[in-house]
C-alpha cells in the first residue's frame, strides 16, 4: 500500500505542476479515478509537441520481404524529438536499407528527414530536421533514470493512429532494467501504434523511447512478437542522449563484442568460464585466456554467464570493460585484472583441427581425459604419432600452462581458440606413461575421409521406431542401431522427398536404405514425416526438435555428432532445422538443394559453426547452390562437396561416415 | 484537430467547481467507487449464446441492454446464425432472444428478450470521448462467465479516436466511421458486443468484432462510440438500417492512370508506389512527375502502397484539386495535378 500512497502524492503534485492555473482546490472534489485521468491527459498534453508521425519515404526491400510473413508490418510510425532538430524513431519504421523518412509536423506539413545515425544495439534511428521544421517542435524534459520506481504510472504516446492527436496508452513501470540492461519495461500496450514514441511519466517527462527491443528469448527475433502483450520496452532517454553526439556525427553504433565463448551453454546456472578466446579478439588482446573464469565486470562481482552479459550487452563497439578473471595455476588460483576495448566485428572463425577423433561420449566430464578413437588420415595428430587408444589428459597453447581436459567438448573449446599454423601441446597417456606431444593446428579439411574407424559394433539388428512426442501428430521415424548398451549415437536428420499421404508402409520403405549404414557407423537416422504430405513446412521443423528430445530420452546421443541433411525441397527444411537448433547441430548437407531464401547466414563463431556439404545428382543442383557455397565460405563455414549421387537412394554410407567424422578435433 | 483534454465538456468542469463550492449540480455528491460502478453497469450486460463450434468459431459473445423492455444491442456475427439465441443476465436469468434486425454497415444487431423493467443503459447521442479518457470494458471474454457470474471487467483508456481501417483476413470491415481505440486487450473471443463505460457508469461504446489493423496487421482493440450505437439502434427500431454497402463502394478506387500517372507493376500488396512513367500530355506530365518519383501522399493522406494511392485518389471529390507529394532524390516535392476528373474507378 505504500507504493499506492506514494503514487497518489506524486499524482496530485503532478496535476498541480502540469496544469497551470489549476489549484489544488479544483481537484479536491474529484475522486482519485478522475484525478488520475486528468493527470494522464495533462502529462500527454505536455509532451505532445515532441511526438511526430513518421512516414516511409523509400521502399525497404527487407520490409517488403518480411511483409510476406505474419509479422506486423510498418507503415506510418512515430518519432520523438530528443533535442533541437533531432528526432529518434525505430528501425521498425526505418529499416537498415532505408536512408530517409518523412516527418509529419504536428501542424500537418511533411518534411524529408535523412537518417543521420543509427543505434543498432537498441534498434533506434536518428532523423535530422532542418531548423525551420524543428522550430515548432518541443524538446521534452527527460525523467532522471535514478528517479524511476517500479509501480509508477507510465504513458505511452504515439502518432501512428492519428497525426493530429497523439494516442495514449497507460500502464505502470514494470522494471527499470530489462533486455540485458538496454531498456525499461512497462505494462502499457506497446505496439506498432507507438514504437518510436515516448514513454512518459505522470509529470509529462520522457522516461524513454518505445521500441521493440528483442528480449533475447528463444524464438524471438524482432521484438514485435510482444506487441500489446503487457510486456513493453523503452530505451531510457538518458541513454539515448548519451549517444546522441555520436549519432549526430553520422555514426552507426553497434553492440560491442568481447570475443569469448563459454564452456557452458546455460547462461543462468554456469559460471563464466572461458572455453574459447578468439585470436585477435578484444579478449585476447586484453590478455584473457582459455580456462579463465570471469568473476567481476566493471567492478561488479559476477558468478554466472548471464551476469557478464548484463554488463556487456548495453555496451557499444569502442567501449571498454574492466574484468577480473580467476586463473588456475600451479600455485593455485590467482585473480588477474584486465581491461578490454570491445569490437564491432570479429573475423569469421575457421574451425581448426589437430586431427584426433575422440571416442563417443554422451556427457561432459567422464574418463579423466579424451580417448582417441581414430586419427584423421595424414592429419597433424597422425604425423605426430598419435594412435587409437591414446588418452589426452591436458592441453596447452604454445608455451602455456597445460590445462586438464576431461571431455571432448572442453578440448574442442580449447582447439577452437587456436588458429591454423600454431602448435598445440598435448599431454598424452599411453600404456600408463604420460608424455608431451607437439601437434600442428591445421584447417579442417572439406572432404570426409574414405576410411574411418567404426565405433564398437552394435549388438543387434537395427530397429525402426517412431519418436513419439506430446502434441506431435506425425512424429518422425528413426532408424536406430541395435543394442541399447552400445556407445552414444551420432544423429542424422534426413529430409527426403515429402513422403506423400501414404501410410506407415511408405515411411518404412524410406527407412530401408539407411539400415546398414546406420548400424555400421552407430548413427540414429531421423526421418521426419511431413505434416502436409505434399510439402515440407515450418511445422515439421518443430516436430524434428521434439523428436530429437524424444530420441535423447531413449538412447544416449553424442552432442558433437549431430547433423541434418535434405534433398531437393527437403534441403531448405534441413537448413531451417540447423538454424533452429543452433549449436546443437554440427553439420548440414544439401543435396540438389540451395539455402532457403530466408536463411540467415551469420558469421561463424567458436561453438557456432557448421560443416556444410553440397552434393546431389549431376543435373539436379539449383544454380543458387554455387553462390551459396561462396557465401558460406566467406562467412567462415566449412564447405565441402559430396560425391555425385546416382538415382533416388540417399547417399546413406557417405552421410553416416560424415556424421562420425564430425567429431574430429 | 481534436483537443487533447476534452474528457468533459467545459460546462462540466464549471459544474465541478460549483460542486466544490457547495452548490447543487447534476453530479452525485458522493462518487461511487470504481467497483460499485462496474457492478451496477454489469447488470445491464448480457452473455449471448448462439451458434458456434464450426471451424473454431465461438458460440458466444456479449450484448448490452438498451431499454427496460428488453432491447439488446450486440454485434452481427455467426453467433446469431442460430434458431435459438439465449441472453443470460448477471443474476442468472436466461431469456430466449429474437433477432429483430441487423445493421450491416456498423455490423451491429438488435435482439429482443421478453422482460420488463430490465436494467438498461440509457443510450443517447452522447458527446464523443477524448483521447486519454478512462474507461472500463465489460464483456464475456473467452466465455469464462457462466450462469449468474458477472462479465469480466477491464480497465483502460481511449488510446485514439480514429476512423476504422480494419480487415478480417482478406475481408475489409465495412464501417469507416470513427471508433475508440482502447489500450486494453479487448480483441478476445466473446468480447464483441461488450459494454465500454466511463468512470460514472455511462455507456460510452460497444466493443467491436475481432479485427486487425489494415496497415500494420496488428490486432485492434476498439469500440464503436455510443453515439454511433444510438444511431444504429434507432435505425434498427424503425427498420431503416442502411443496406450493406456495395462491395465496390466500401473499397472505392481511382486509377492514377486517369491523371497520367503510371506506377510500377503491382507485385505484392505492399509494392511501394514508384512512378514508372507518365502519359504524354497528361496532368502528371505537366506537373513534372517522372520515373522513380515515390508517391508518399495524396492531398495530405499518406500512401505507402499502390493500393493506398488508388484509395486515396477515390477520396478526392471529382473536380477537387489533386496534389501528389513525392520523394525525388531525397527531397519532398508537391505536384499539383489540377482537378480530379470523373471516372477512373474500377
Amino acid at each position: 500500500m505504500r507504493a499506492a500512497a506514494v503514487r497518489t502524492i506524486v499524482l496530485v503534485a503532478a496535476v498541480g505542476a502540469a496544469a497551470p492555473g489549476a489549484t489544488a482546490d479544483a481537484f479536491a472534489g474529484a475522486d482519485a479515478f478522475t484525478l488520475e485521468e486528468r493527470a494522464f491527459q495533462a502529462a500527454a498534453a505536455r509532451v505532445a509537441g515532441a511526438v511526430v508521425r513518421i512516414e516511409p519515404a523509400a521502399a525497404s526491400t527487407a520490409a517488403v520481404g518480411a511483409a510476406a510473413e505474419a509479422a506486423p508490418a510498418a507503415g506510418a510510425s512515430t518519432g520523438t524529438v530528443v533535442a533541437p532538430g533531432a528526432v529518434i524513431t525505430t528501425e521498425f519504421a526505418v529499416p537498415r536499407d532505408v536512408t530517409q523518412a518523412i516527418v509529419v509536423l504536428p501542424g500537418g506539413g511533411r518534411r524529408a528527414a535523412p537518417v543521420v545515425g543509427r543505434d543498432a544495439s537498441r534498434g533506434l534511428v536518428l532523423l535530422g530536421l532542418d531548423a525551420e521544421a524543428a522550430a515548432g517542435l518541443v524538446v521534452p524534459e527527460p525523467a532522471p533514470r535514478a528517479d524511476l520506481a517500479v509501480g509508477q504510472w507510465t504513458l505511452a504516446l504515439g502518432r501512428t493512429w492519428d497525426a493530429s492527436t497523439p494516442s495514449v496508452a497507460v500502464g505502470m513501470l514494470s522494471a527499470t532494467s530489462r533486455a540485458w540492461g538496454r531498456a525499461v519495461q512497462t505494462d502499457a500496450s506497446i505496439s506498432p501504434a507507438n514504437y518510436g514514441g515516448p514513454l512518459v511519466d505522470v509529470r509529462g517527462r520522457v522516461i524513454g523511447i518505445l521500441a521493440p527491443v528483442p528480449a533475447d528469448t528463444a524464438g524471438m527475433t524482432s521484438g514485435t512478437e510482444l506487441y500489446d502483450s503487457g510486456i513493453g520496452f523503452a530505451v531510457p532517454l538518458e541513454d539515448v542522449l548519451r549517444v546522441l553526439p555520436a549519432l549526430r556525427e553520422g555514426r552507426t553504433l553497434v553492440p560491442g563484442i568481447l570475443g569469448v565463448g563459454y564452456a557452458s551453454r546455460d547462461p543462468f546456472t554456469a559460471p563464466a568460464t572461458v572455453a574459447t578466446c578468439r585470436t585477435g579478439s578484444p579478449a585476447a588482446r586484453a590478455g584473457l585466456r582459455t580456462g579463465d573464469t570471469i568473476v567481476a565486470a566493471d567492478g561488479r562481482p559476477v558468478s554466472r554467464i548471464a551476469e557478464v552479459r548484463n554488463v556487456l550487452a548495453p555496451k557499444y563497439a569502442g567501449d571498454t570493460v574492466e574484468l577480473v578473471v580467476e586463473r588456475r595455476g600451479a600455485a593455485g588460483p590467482t585473480r588477474v585484472p584486465l581491461e578490454a576495448t570491445l569490437a564491432a566485428t570479429l573475423p569469421p572463425w575457421r574451425r581448426p583441427m589437430i586431427g584426433i577423433v575422440p571416442a563417443r561420449v554422451a556427457a561432459a566430464g567422464s574418463a579423466g581425459g579424451v580417448e582417441v578413437d581414430w586419427v584423421w588420415p595424414d592429419g597433424p595428430a597422425a604425423r605426430a604419432g598419435l594412435v587409437r587408444g591414446d588418452l589426452v589428459t591436458a592441453v596447452a597453447d604454445e608455451g602455456g600452462e597445460p590445462q586438464p581436459v576431461d571431455s571432448p567438448t572442453l578440448l574442442a573449446g580449447f582447439i577452437g581458440g587456436l588458429e591454423a599454423g600454431r602448435t598445440a601441446t598435448l599431454v598424452v597417456r599411453r600404456d600408463g606413461a604420460e608424455r608431451t606431444v607437439a601437434v600442428d593446428v591445421a584447417p579442417l579439411p572439406a572432404l570426409v575421409p574414405a576410411g574411418v574407424a567404426n565405433p564398437p559394433a552394435a549388438s543387434g539388428p537395427p530397429t525402426v521406431e517412431r519418436l513419439e512426442a506430446a502434441e506431435v501428430a506425425r512424429p518422425p521415424l528413426a532408424v536406430l542401431p541395435g543394442g541399447k548398451a552400445g556407445p552414444p549415437l551420432g544423429v542424422l536428420v534426413y529430409f527426403g522427398p515429402p513422403p506423400g499421404p501414404g501410410d506407415g508402409a511408405a515411411a518404412r520403405q524410406a527407412a530401408e536404405p539407411w539400415l546398414d549404414a546406420a548400424a555400421r557407423h552407430g548413427v540414429a537416422v531421423v526421418l521426419p514425416t511431413a505434416a502436409d504430405p505434399q510439402r515440407w513446412g515450418r511445422d515439421d521443423v518443430a516436430a524434428v526438435a521434439r523428436g530429437l528430445d524424444a530420441l535423447r530420452a531413449r538412447r544416449p546421443v553424442d552432442p558433437r555428432r549431430v547433423a541434418v541433411a535434405g534433398r531437393g525441397p527437403g534441403g531448405a527444411c534441413a537448413w531451417l532445422v540447423a538454424e533452429a537448433l543452433g549449436p546443437a547441430v554440427g553439420g548440414a548437407a544439401l543435396l540438389d538443394a540451395a539455402l532457403p531464401r530466408q536463411a540467415t547466414v551469420e558469421p561463424t563463431e567458436p561453438g557456432r559453426s557448421l560443416w556444410v556439404l553440397f552434393g546431389g545428382s549431376l543435373t539436379g543442383a539449383p544454380a543458387k547452390a554455387a553462390a551459396d557455397r561462396a557465401l558460406l565460405g566467406d562467412r567462415g563455414y566449412q564447405v565441402g562437396l559430396l560425391p555425385d549421387v546416382l538415382g533416388d537412394a540417399p547417399p546413406a554410407e557417405e552421410l553416416c561416415r560424415w556424421v562420425e567424422s564430425l567429431g574430429v578435433l | 484537430m481534436r483537443p487533447l483534454c476534452p474528457g468533459r465538456p467545459p460546462h462540466c468542469r464549471r459544474a465541478l467547481l460549483a460542486a466544490v463550492a457547495g452548490v447543487a449540480c447534476g453530479l452525485p455528491a458522493v462518487a461511487a467507487t470504481p467497483g460499485e460502478t462496474i457492478v451496477a453497469a454489469a447488470r445491464k450486460v448480457v452473455k449471448v449464446h448462439g451458434a458456434g463450434g464450426v471451424r473454431g468459431l465461438e458460440g458466444y459473445q456479449t450484448g448490452v441492454l438498451v431499454s427496460p423492455a428488453g432491447h439488446v444491442v450486440t454485434v452481427m456475427s455467426t453467433v446469431l446464425d442460430a434458431d435459438e439465441i439465449d441472453c443470460v443476465l448477471d443474476d442468472g436469468r436466461r431469456f430466449r432472444a429474437r433477432l429483430q434486425g441487423v445493421d450491416p454497415r456498423r455490423e451491429l444487431a438488435l435482439l429482443t428478450i421478453d422482460g420488463d423493467d430490465l436494467p438498461a443503459f440509457a443510450l443517447e447521442e452522447a458527446e464523443p470521448l477524448g483521447v486519454g479518457s478512462r474507461v472500463f470494458a465489460l464483456s464475456n471474454l473467452f466465455g469464462v462467465a457462466v450462469g449468474d457470474e458477472r462479465v469480466s471487467a477491464q480497465l483502460g483508456v481511449v488510446a485514439a479516436v480514429v476512423p476504422l481501417a480494419a480487415r478480417r483476413g482478406a475481408y475489409e470491415a465495412p464501417f469507416r466511421g470513427e471508433v475508440y481505440v482502447l489500450d486494453c486487450t479487448t480483441n478476445n473471443p466473446g468480447s464483441p458486443g461488450g459494454a465500454v463505460i466511463a468512470g460514472d457508469g455511462r455507456l460510452v461504446g460497444v466493443l467491436g468484432k475481432e479485427l486487425r489493423a489494415a496497415e500494420s496487421g496488428v490486432w485492434l482493440n476498439y469500440a464503436l462510440p455510443a453515439a454511433e450505437v444510438w444511431r444504429s439502434y434507432r435505425e434498427l427500431l424503425s427498420g431503416t438500417a442502411a443496406p450493406p454497402p456495395p462491395a465496390d463502394a466500401a473499397a472505392a478506387v481511382f486509377d492514377p492512370a486517369a491523371l497520367g500517372v503510371v506506377l510500377v507493376p503491382d507485385l505484392l500488396d505492399k509494392t511501394p508506389p514508384f512512378v514508372e512513367s507518365t502519359l504524354p500530355g497528361s496532368a502528371a506530365a505537366r506537373a513534372g512527375l517522372g520515373p522513380d518519383d515515390l508517391l508518399v501522399a495524396v492531398n495530405g493522406r499518406a500512401v505507402s502502397s499502390r493500393a493506398a494511392v488508388r484509395q486515396a485518389l477515390a477520396l478526392v471529390p471529382e473536380g477537387d484539386a489533386v496534389r501528389i507529394t513525392v520523394v525525388r532524390r531525397g527531397a519532398i516535392v508537391d505536384c499539383d495535378l489540377g482537378p480530379r476528373p470523373a471516372g477512373g474507378g474500377r
